[in-house]
């Protein structure tokens, strides 16, 4: 972990418990970016991810007092922010509906886009916002705490350890449910492919 | 036809990193965010507002910290002061009557002789003294027994008799 990054967490975090409101506030600006990500691909709605994002953040600002920075603000934060998704998801059930947010264009410059539409690949033969829509569909159908290890390691691009500290599991743990994930997620879109119709 | 591998699953998942909110969205979520903060806090009963001003203030003086060493320093001045009273506490009165009563009741001659050591006013009989609880009636009532009469050698008065 970037360590001028955790330097300048602890020093906002310092001055928020001694009363700056306004150095939660760059900690807000600085993690809401990333929140949203994380959140927003475990709940695939992004009202339901506004909400919660809120009650993270507030809920971050009343427990800030106790934080005593045995873990990094970055990891802290991020548990509260997937334990309250996981909560949700949980009260939520399976009842959801997809509300894929808008692709950024800077998805053309990315490499990998441009990797996977160039090669010879099962990409290429699908339209490509068709097989974001199933793969978000597959995503949905994976247990809530797979999909939480999943958008952490290939989205969020989180190493295993950090996950673990996160989940408050074993690095075990995380590498057997990203495997299974995988496994899942290989066998809908394989599906996808020899049915697109379905 | 291929199938998926790991490596293009990895690939279009990290693709979902460009999924984005609506434009202006992170602009506004800190504006939204304090608009939520002062809703709840307008919602909230005045006494829990000045709890938790209170419980600000304090956290904000480290109260806790500072609160160790008087506590201590209180503790230790109880302690004396319950120490000290109990030193200079006086014996109770009761205690003193019943140290004084054996010497009353050692030089009593049991067998009723007479001795120069047992002065005449403390010849007492070594009968025990009738307790307050004791009836006032000095024989039996059930009068199977007639009543016994005693004379006392202690003479009622030292006072010299009139002689006519």
């Amino acid at each position: 972990m970037d360590q001028s990054r955790t330097d300048e967490d602890q020093q906002l975090v310092a001055r928020t418990q001694s009363g700056d409101a306004g150095a939660f506030d760059q900690l807000v600006v600085k993690y809401t970016p990333r929140l949203y990500g994380l959140v927003y691909n475990m709940t695939s709605n992004h009202e339901d991810t506004n909400d919660l994002l809120q009650d993270v953040f507030a809920k971050a600002y009343k427990a800030i007092r106790g934080f005593r920075g045995k873990s990094s603000f970055y990891t802290w934060i991020h548990s509260i922010a997937v334990n309250m998704t996981l909560n949700f998801l949980k009260k939520r059930g399976r009842r959801f509906h997809l509300s894929l947010d808008d692709v950024d264009a800077s998805i053309q410059n990315d490499k990998e886009f441009l990797e996977l539409t160039a090669t010879s690949s099962p990409v290429r033969e699908a339209d490509l916002a068709e097989l974001q829509r199933r793969l978000n569909e597959a995503m949905m159908k994976l247990s809530d705490e797979h999909r939480a290890v999943v958008t952490m390691f290939h989205i969020q691009g989180m190493p295993h350890a950090e996950i673990s500290k996160i989940l408050r599991v074993s690095e075990g743990t995380v590498r057997s449910r990203l495997f299974y994930a995988n496994r899942q997620l290989q066998n809908y879109l394989d599906e996808f492919r020899k049915n697109p119709v379905a | 036809m291929n199938e998926f591998d790991d490596n293009e699953i990895a690939k279009l998942l990290r693709l979902k990193r460009h999924e984005q909110p609506p434009p202006g969205y992170f602009e506004n979520f800190l504006h939204e965010f304090h608009r939520r903060q002062r809703d709840e806090l307008l919602r909230q009963p005045l006494w829990r507002i000045c709890l938790e001003r209170a419980q600000d203030f304090m956290f904000r003086l480290n109260v806790p910290a500072l609160t160790s060493y008087p506590a201590a320093v209180a503790a230790v001045l109880i302690c004396a002061a319950v120490i000290s009273l109990r030193v200079y506490e006086t014996p109770a009165p009761t205690n003193l009557a019943a140290q004084a009563r054996p010497a009353f009741t050692a030089p009593v001659n049991v067998e009723g002789e007479w001795t120069l050591a047992s002065p005449v006013a403390t010849r007492v009989t070594a009968q025990p003294i009738r307790k307050s609880n004791e009836s006032a009636y000095t024989h039996s009532r059930n009068g199977g027994t007639p009543p016994r009469y005693v004379l006392d050698s202690v003479p009622v008065s030292y006072e010299t008799a009139f002689k006519f």
